[in-house]
């Protein structure tokens, strides 16, 4: 297993729409079981493959008390919505900011899961959040998007600068004299 | 996704509460909801754990800070006290309650305040014992009351204002009311011990059951189907002095949530009972109770100081007067009334106590009874309430209460907060001539 590392807004590669997966194969596995590694180590409770550079429709998502339950779904797809929930989100490509937005309260999923068996659920509360937003990543979009023009100008501002200040801080420092 | 923060959820929850939530809407507004059980858990406990000791944590805060918050930083506000929590009262390793409430100032987007939250917290970690010894030594912050109320207590209760304060900080039991229309008391105690519930048979309230750790009563198929209700043996001591029996006209003037309302009907099922409030929203909570116990009466949203828009000539032969008041005896179980009263409450609940008690004794049939109630612990609300009104009222006497809880006064009878674990309430009976 491997730590892959998480593209920041506003990277390009975050705007792909991905590619379904054609096969399940054993680099789709190790592919999910290192997003799973790189998702708990962030920490976080979703991660998707655009996210981590891979132009591919899979994304991994724990949302349990003790992060013990890891779920694996591919080319997932939302096939109802049903009423409105407003909940403060955070995103692992948008490190340090957090807005309310609104999603559907429930949703029902089909996907396959890591063994490339068909899943067919409900999802409600925090998965269900979680679910469409990663969902929203593999169409290449963001939860930020769902903010005004002005705030989303601000963050990226933001996030601009602090990617500039780790830069020149990872740069070898002048000799001292 | 990132992770969600608790912490700053609870902070948001706890500004709305100073700008006048109240705590338990608060948090059902609040997305807590969507959280992981234990998660939403935390939320909780740290909301209701912050207010119970907020006057406590100010001091403290106010001590560590070099210069004050600005006024328009209630959630950074609330992120530092609901720190100071954890650190002096809740068993979370510290590491982690600093490391956690720290990061949550990212979440409430004030990144520029983890700096200061990170200092606070940790000089708090460092002078902790200090702290702790000098404590008893400023009174508001040892008893975690505001000052205004712990002076009335003082005043009203000489004696004994120390082990109610310290009441007051408690964590309140969870205690059930049987149905004794669907189940017996030994029934239930049966069925909840076998769900793993630790549960034995109130002091005083022949229907109470009390919880020794709390649970989710919608948990137990139970409470959906109407064998038991949530609440506190003090309240279930009202309809045995009301004494309701078949056929009577009552009057449960002050209802919502129906509480008392539905234990009487349990009690004599053919009472005539007519409840009001003048909460609309609040009357619908009575209807569900009703409905869930399977249980009937004349609802109305109405203002009970006001007859005429809703009496139309009736007469009662008992009327239930469950008035508005400070809820000083319940301040462990809503510590938000710490953070929301102001002294200047208690005057106005004095006032609208006094006026329904003149607005509905005329309703009163002669040789009825109107049992006069509160959750307060003050004597203006209580027994000098009742006082005044005895002696406006010559057709008026107050029947003692014989019982084996609560302090007897003249008139009527108090409990105390804590006492057999009961909320504090005050109970009069008033005969009619």
């Amino acid at each position: 297993m491997a730590k892959l590392t998480i593209l920041h807004f506003p990277d390009p590669r975050l705007r792909t729409r991905a590619r379904p997966v054609l096969a399940m194969s054993a680099e789709v596995q190790r592919l999910a079981a290192d997003m799973l590694e790189t998702m708990y180590s962030a920490p976080g409770i979703g991660l998707a493959a655009t996210q981590v550079g891979v132009d591919q429709r899979l994304i991994v998502v724990d949302v349990s008390e003790k992060g013990n339950e890891p779920r694996v779904f591919i080319n997932p797809e939302i096939l109802a919505r049903a009423g409105t929930e407003t909940m403060q989100e955070g995103c692992l490509s948008v490190p340090g900011v957090f807005e309310e937005v609104e999603r559907a309260a429930s949703v029902r999923v089909r996907a396959l899961d890591g063994n490339g068996q068909t899943l067919e659920f409900d999802a409600d509360g925090l998965l269900a959040v979680c679910i469409q937003h990663e969902i929203d990543h593999l169409n290449g979009k963001l939860f930020v998007d769902y903010l005004s023009e002005l705030k989303r100008r601000r963050i990226r501002k933001k996030l601009e600068k602090e990617q500039h200040a780790a830069r020149s801080a990872s740069r070898p420092a002048a000799p001292a004299i | 996704m990132s992770r969600h923060s608790p912490r700053a959820l609870a902070a948001r929850v706890l500004a709305a509460v100073w700008q006048g939530a109240r705590l338990d809407e608060a948090l059902s507004k609040s997305a807590s909801g969507n959280f992981p059980l234990r998660d939403a858990a935390l939320v909780r406990e740290l909301c209701y754990g912050t207010l119970r000791f907020q006057p406590r944590l100010e001091y403290w805060l106010t001590g560590l800070l070099a210069r004050p918050l600005d006024a328009r930083e209630a959630e950074l506000h609330a992120l530092l006290l609901l720190g100071l929590y954890q650190l002096s009262e809740m068993r979370v390793a510290p590491h982690a309650a600093i490391g956690e409430t720290v990061e949550a100032c990212r979440h409430l987007s004030k990144p520029w305040a983890v700096q200061l939250a990170n200092a606070v917290l940790r000089r708090f970690q460092r002078e902790q014992a200090r702290l702790m010894t000098e404590l008893p030594q400023h009174e508001d912050a040892y008893y975690a009351h505001p000052r205004w109320l712990l002076e009335r207590i003082r005043a009203d209760w000489p004696d004994r204002w120390r082990e109610i304060l310290e009441a007051g900080n408690q964590r309140p039991p969870l205690t059930l009311r049987v149905n004794r229309l669907r189940r017996t008391r030994a029934a239930l105690l049966e069925e909840l011990a076998a769900a793993g519930i630790a549960v034995q048979p109130c002091e005083f309230s022949a229907d109470g059951v009390v919880a020794l750790e709390p649970f989710d009563v919608r948990t137990q198929p139970g409470f959906a189907a109407g064998h038991f209700s949530v609440q506190d043996e003090a309240a279930q001591l009202a309809a045995e002095l009301l004494e309701p029996r078949a056929g009577m006209r009552v009057l449960d003037a002050c209802a919502a949530p129906g509480g008392k309302t539905c234990h009487l009907l349990e009690c004599c099922p053919q009472a005539q009972v007519l409840a009001l409030d003048n909460d609309a929203e609040r009357v619908r909570k009575i209807h569900q109770n009703l409905q869930r116990l399977g249980l009937s009466a004349e609802v109305r949203v109405a203002d009970a100081t006001h007859p005429d828009t809703w009496g139309g000539g009736r007469s009662f032969e008992r009327i239930l007067l469950d008035a508005p008041c400070s809820a000083t005896g319940v301040i462990r179980r809503h510590p938000d009334i710490k953070a929301r009263r102001r002294s200047a409450a208690v005057s106005a609940s004095v006032a609208v106590q006094a006026r329904m008690l003149t607005a509905l004794w005329p309703l009163l049939a002669s040789g009825g009874k109107l049992l006069y109630v509160t959750c307060s612990l003050l004597v203006e609300e209580n027994a000098a309430q009742v006082d005044k009104f005895l002696a406006a009222h010559a057709d008026a006497r107050a029947l003692p209460i014989a019982a084996h809880w609560g302090v007897a006064l003249p008139p009527g009878r108090q409990i105390l907060a804590g006492e057999s674990r009961m909320d504090g309430f005050y109970y009069a009976c008033l005969h009619k001539a």
